[in-house]
């Protein structure tokens, strides 16, 4: 187990290295830099102000010092200040000479973000799991039909669309849910259990919508696994010997189908770090979507930059666990890479 | 037989769920419970209290105007900062820290007396060493502003008592005023041995005007509550919330919903979604006032053909104005033939925009060797064919501008395409490089008259905004005489010869100025309307919210 | 193939999409208007038989400008994964068919890539770009190729070593033809999948590009802005809204439906025996 783990662990070096090239590619492909942003077209602002901010984010700079910096700033997580956020620290906290904490960008919306997708990641499996199962159960028959046509109904329906009838329908017509937002007004002077109830209020749609989106795939491969499994031999000859259907089913099939989504979890790290930019936008969400995208459209390389691979970083560290679950739960995973 | 049943049943919700979604969303309101049926109609005296809740597209980065720039900061900072003076409700200026100012005879120095025993927030007197301060901080090489050029004019400044403030500039600068107008006084005793361009104080900011910021909660929203040592007295209203929604439909969801109390409108949704909903109008006010901007074709003068004034005039003639103004702003803007919002005083009335006249616009092609001798229904010189692109970046208006201009000038033979383009990408690839023939445009504008970087033969290097290469000697030293002048009568002349030449030369073609749109809750008082000249905005202070009115503090979701 | 349609969703998907791709064909000969032609004297009429999914904001016929918007919202679907389908078969088969080094190394790519989120990448790379049609269309298919290469690579693994294969390397066949007409051919059917469920994703992320306004860019239509170009008057101007979002749930179901059974029907151990 553990030179499987070292082995794996080797693995991730040249990963990161293709991060390090791809984040600092997507940064050079930019023409514009900072003093694009719309605050510089203001007829007050003059050229030389221009010149200066251009000077002081060090972006005359030959490339290659460009590079051999970014490395630097990636291996100590040190990605510095945003150009357009006034100079908030992009990944962590940091502390001025009279003590004030200034929180850092993706300290915040990380949180944010993960806490919706793991939401919508229950979500999911609670409908995906016994959808699948049924699907699988009833191949081919009419409620196989209707499970998959809903499925792929929610993974086709563009999500701003829906997003923003639910939004009409709970929100204008009927205030069952709040519309936007995280938190209502006064949220910080109710008690907890009221603070957590509208939280789970405002969080409801958001939850709803990327939930909806990710059902297809997860049901899918449920039903595929649990009929790749029902059709196996080990299966056959378990029913051969008269053991209880329900025990065949639940007992052996669904273990040996669930085994493979580990690795699907793992490949859906980006998503749950990343989050979803359209559903936060539209839900007003401070997650890291919207810190992407409102980065991309301000030109603040150092936020896109620490997001590629902060993001990219946590990634390969979940698909980590996810493969080392993988190994720990099916020792034919292990003994086959030892091999 | 079971199975058979649930069978039907999943498919039947799906697509249940699905229909009814699209008809209660779709459908009217009229069944609408969620809005309550207060009278908003009633008459209160103006009391305290209250909360305002607006919303805004961006988060400010930070409250010190100078350094953040963008518009959701100074509006934000502008309820928390004062400046020495302001402009009153007719534009005129008029004091706001400062008491009096007089300016010197050889008019190069202004001395400002400030009011006795302002106060900022905390309580701190503020005095003239903090108005001191802000000018040394704007004009230091360290300091991350664009703002900085207009008081880096000025040779010296002093602050020779606690109450008098003094700068001298090197020759008499018109636009100094109004520089004075629109510059934050920030207070010394927190920022001294700050760097202002990462202190802390940006998001803990400390000012002198109505309010002061209570919370600022990342990505959702910035409360300020009522600053109790106000210098210019004490507002209404007790809180002002500006909630962060990124989406101008949410926002318009959230405003049906009574969630929020104001919210800027497109033209659309004033003219024809209001009239057509009383259950909004019920409870929501409609307000409108000429803005301070305009929007324009710009030709890129550099670029044949658009340095011949025969084809910049035709394609102005081609243009059909009033076509804009009512199928783009459905009649809620004004025609405009000078650079100035109309009806002000450096606006020329006598100036009046290019008529739509095709077949003059024909004929001036033809004068320029434009005709259609290949019969294609293009015109064409040389045997190429007059083609051009538009370029205009994300704005729904602008862009239908564009796209009915192309047919305007399709009629007179004129092949234009139209590509739209997102901002940052719009001015780093194509304005300024200069690499475009004709752009959709907007100009905001400062309320001084002042036009020097925008229209200036010297202000053509990449990235200023002279960005259409406009060179005109006498339209040059027209610009420079008005700066220099500070009769307000004689400088009114130098402007209004200005924009006739301008009008004459045609760099650009002066579409429309639309109107600000706003919808503010019925539940808010004390607002002007009509809208006086400086807008609806001018009295924010006299806003107030009737008790019965004001909604629960702690609502329920 | 038959097979495939004896699946009654797979039918209806295939339906669809034939339906649709046969308007987009014949749209400018069943087009009522130009989709370009203003009227402003025509803003937000709701439907009606002269406009049969009403007009927009500027007066412009939404029948037709859905019509001219489907030609634009299948290409970038079709350019998008054909770009990644063909960056993928090149890759997966040398990884699969040479093996080691190349093999590691391809692979390794793909993890990197794979590890970024792909709307983030092509979010950046597109406004970085300038977002314009073949840009939207270039970029999409540059950011999901991995699928598919994986696809592949998996595919001639297994095949590699089966004994016609073998055979066919012994008898002296060269690389070439044996990756072109031994490896390919079998490996199609998972490609042919794949490629439909692409296209799918291709249709949505244009219309969430356009929601965040880096797609296809005004004039020109395409679905995904005509219905961001709604989602403002959601509660007034229905119809400028629901039209287009129907068109994209139907058609990207329609592909997802076809795909799925294709899948099932080829898939030897989840069809029914």
């Amino acid at each position: 187990m553990l030179k499987y783990l070292l082995k794996r662990f080797f693995w991730m070096i040249p990963l990161v290295i293709g991060i390090s090239l791809i984040s600092f590619f997507i940064m050079h492909l930019a023409p514009g830099d900072i003093t694009t942003s719309e605050a510089s077209f203001n007829p007050k602002a003059s050229e030389e102000s221009r010149q200066k901010l251009r000077e002081l984010y060090s972006l005359d700079k030959p490339v290659i010092v460009q590079y051999g910096l970014w490395v630097k700033r990636m291996a100590t997580l040190d990605f510095g200040t945003s150009f357009a956020s006034h100079q908030r620290p992009v990944f962590w906290q940091t502390k001025d000479k009279d003590g004030n904490i200034t929180l850092g960008m993706i300290q915040e919306a990380l949180p944010i973000t993960l806490l919706i997708n793991v939401l919508s990641l229950v979500l999911i499996i609670g409908v995906a799991l016994p959808l699948g199962v049924i699907s699988a159960l009833k191949q081919n028959q009419l409620t196989d039909r209707g499970i998959t046509l809903f499925v792929f109904i929610g993974f086709a329906i563009p999500g701003f669309w829906l997003a923003l009838m639910l939004m009409y329908w709970t929100g204008v017509q009927h205030s069952w849910l709040p519309i936007s937002g995280l938190e209502s007004m006064g949220h910080e002077h109710l008690p907890w259990f009221s603070r957590l109830i509208d939280t789970l209020k405002h969080l409801a749609l958001p939850v709803f919508i990327s939930g909806l989106t990710g059902l297809a795939g997860i049901s899918l491969f449920v039903r595929n696994g649990m009929l790749e499994v029902l059709h196996q031999d080990y299966i056959t000859t378990a029913r051969a010997k008269g053991l209880n259907e329900n025990r065949v089913v639940y007992g052996h099939a669904l273990r040996n189908a669930l085994l493979p989504l580990i690795t699907i979890f793992g490949l859906s790290i980006p998503g749950l770090i990343g989050g979803s930019v359209i559903a936060e936008s539209i839900f007003a969400i401070p997650g890291m979507g919207k810190l992407f995208y409102d980065a991309v459209l301000m030109r603040d390389f150092p936020v896109i930059m620490g997001i590629l691979t902060i993001g990219a970083v946590l990634t390969l560290i979940g698909n980590l666990l996810a493969d080392l679950a993988y190994a720990w739960a099916d020792p034919r995973v292990r003994r086959g890479v030892m091999q | 037989m079971l199975n058979k049943l649930h069978q039907y049943n999943l498919k039947n919700i799906a697509l249940i769920t699905l229909i009814s979604l699209f008809i209660s969303a779709c459908g009217d309101s009229s069944s609408n419970q969620a809005v309550n049926n207060i009278d908003y109609s009633k008459n209160y005296p103006a009391s305290n209290g209250g909360t305002l809740i607006d919303a805004m597209t961006g988060e400010p980065s930070g409250l010190i105007a100078m350094i953040a720039g963008e518009s959701a900061a100074s509006a934000i900072a502008s309820n928390i900062f004062n400046s020495l003076l302001k402009y009153d409700k007719n534009l005129d200026l008029t004091g706001e820290l400062a008491q009096s100012w007089e300016v010197s005879s050889d008019q190069k120095t202004i001395t400002f007396h400030l009011k006795p025993n302002l106060k900022w927030a905390d309580n701190q007197a503020l005095t003239s060493d903090d108005v001191l301060f802000t000018w040394q901080k704007v004009t230091d090489e360290k300091t991350r502003t664009p703002y900085g050029s207009d008081f880096k004019l000025v040779t010296k400044a002093e602050a020779p008592d606690a109450n008098t403030f003094r700068v001298t500039y090197a020759a008499p600068y018109a636009p100094a005023l109004d520089t004075w107008a629109g510059l934050h006084i920030l207070p010394k005793h927190l920022l001294k041995d700050q760097d202002i361009n990462t202190t802390a104080f940006a998001r803990h900011p400390v000012g002198s005007h109505y309010y002061k910021l209570d919370s600022w909660k990342n990505g959702q929203y910035l409360k300020l509550t009522r600053n109790e040592s106000a210098t210019q007295g004490q507002a209404k209203i007790d809180n002002l919330l500006s909630r962060i929604i990124p989406d101008k439909a949410a926002q318009f969801l959230e405003l049906s919903a009574d969630n929020i109390d104001s919210m800027g409108l497109n033209p659309i949704q004033y003219a024809r979604i209001f009239p057509a909903r009383p259950d909004l109008n019920k409870n929501i006010a409609l307000y409108k006032e000429l803005g301070n901007s305009y929007t324009y074709l710009g030709f890129n003068l550099k670029r044949k053909p658009f340095d011949d004034i025969r084809v910049r005039q035709a394609i102005n003639y081609a243009i059909n104005k009033q076509e804009i103004i009512d199928g783009v702003l459905l009649g809620l803007g004004e025609p405009v033939a000078s650079p100035y919002k109309p009806g002000t005083r450096w606006s020329n009335a006598a100036l009046k925009p290019y008529p739509y006249d095709p077949n003059k616009a024909k004929a001036l092609l033809k004068a320029a060797g434009y005709e259609d001798h290949d019969g294609d229904g293009f015109i064409d010189k040389d045997g190429k064919p007059f083609s051009f692109e538009i370029l205009t970046n994300q704005n729904k208006e602008r862009e239908m501008t564009g796209v009915l201009i192309q047919r305007r000038l399709k009629d007179v033979g004129i092949n234009a395409n139209i590509r739209v383009l997102e901002w940052a990408s719009f001015l780093g690839r194509f304005i300024k490089p200069k690499e475009f023939d004709v752009v959709v445009l907007g100009w905001s504008l400062s309320l001084d008259p002042d036009q020097y970087s925008i229209w200036h033969s010297s202000q053509q290097a990449p990235g200023q905004f002279n960005f259409i290469s406009y060179s005109n000697p006498r339209v040059d030293k027209l610009l420079e005489a008005g700066r220099l002048e500070l009769n307000p009568e004689k400088r009114m002349t130098i402007y209004h010869e200005f924009s006739k030449i301008l009008l004459e030369d045609s760099p650009i073609v002066f579409l429309s100025a639309g109107y600000g749109l706003s919808a503010i809750h019925k539940r808010v008082r004390g607002i002007s309307d009509p809208a006086p000249p400086a807008g609806i905005g001018h009295n924010t202070y006299e806003w107030n919210i009737p008790s019965a009115y004001a909604r629960s503090e702690i609502s329920e979701h | 193939m038959k097979k495939v349609l004896r699946n009654p969703l797979a039918l209806i998907g295939f339906l669809i999409i034939a339906g649709i791709l046969f308007l987009a064909l014949i749209a400018p000969f069943i087009a009522p208007y130009d989709p370009d032609a203003i009227n402003v004297k025509a803003i937000l009429l709701s439907p009606s038989a002269q406009h049969l999914m009403g007009t927009d904001g500027l007066g412009r016929d939404v029948f037709t400008r859905m019509l001219y918007g489907s030609r634009i919202s299948l290409m970038v679907g079709f350019v998008a994964v054909g770009i990644a389908t063909a960056i993928g078969i090149v890759l997966g088969a040398i990884a699969g068919f040479y093996r080691g080094w190349v093999d590691t190394v391809i692979m390794r790519v793909v993890d990197v890539m794979l590890s970024i989120p792909t709307f983030f990448l092509i979010l950046a790379v597109i406004a970085f770009l300038t977002p314009s049609i073949w840009n939207i269309m270039i970029v999409i298919g540059l950011t999901s190729w991995m699928g598919v290469t994986r696809l592949v690579r998996a595919e001639f693994l297994s095949l590699r070593n089966r004994e016609f294969v073998l055979a066919a390397q012994a008898l002296g066949a060269k690389d070439s033809r044996l990756i072109f007409t031994h490896l390919l051919p079998n490996s199609l059917t998972p490609i042919i999948v794949s490629s439909i469920l692409g296209i799918a994703s291709a249709v949505l992320v244009e219309s969430g590009l356009s929601f965040l306004g880096l797609g296809v860019q005004a004039p020109q239509a395409s679905w995904g802005n005509i219905l961001t170009d709604g989602k403002e008057y959601i509660q007034f101007a229905w119809w400028l809204s629901l039209f287009p979002g129907l068109a994209i749930l139907i058609t990207v179901l329609g592909y997802n439906l076809l795909g799925d059974g294709l899948r099932d029907a080829y898939n030897p151990r989840t069809s029914q025996r």
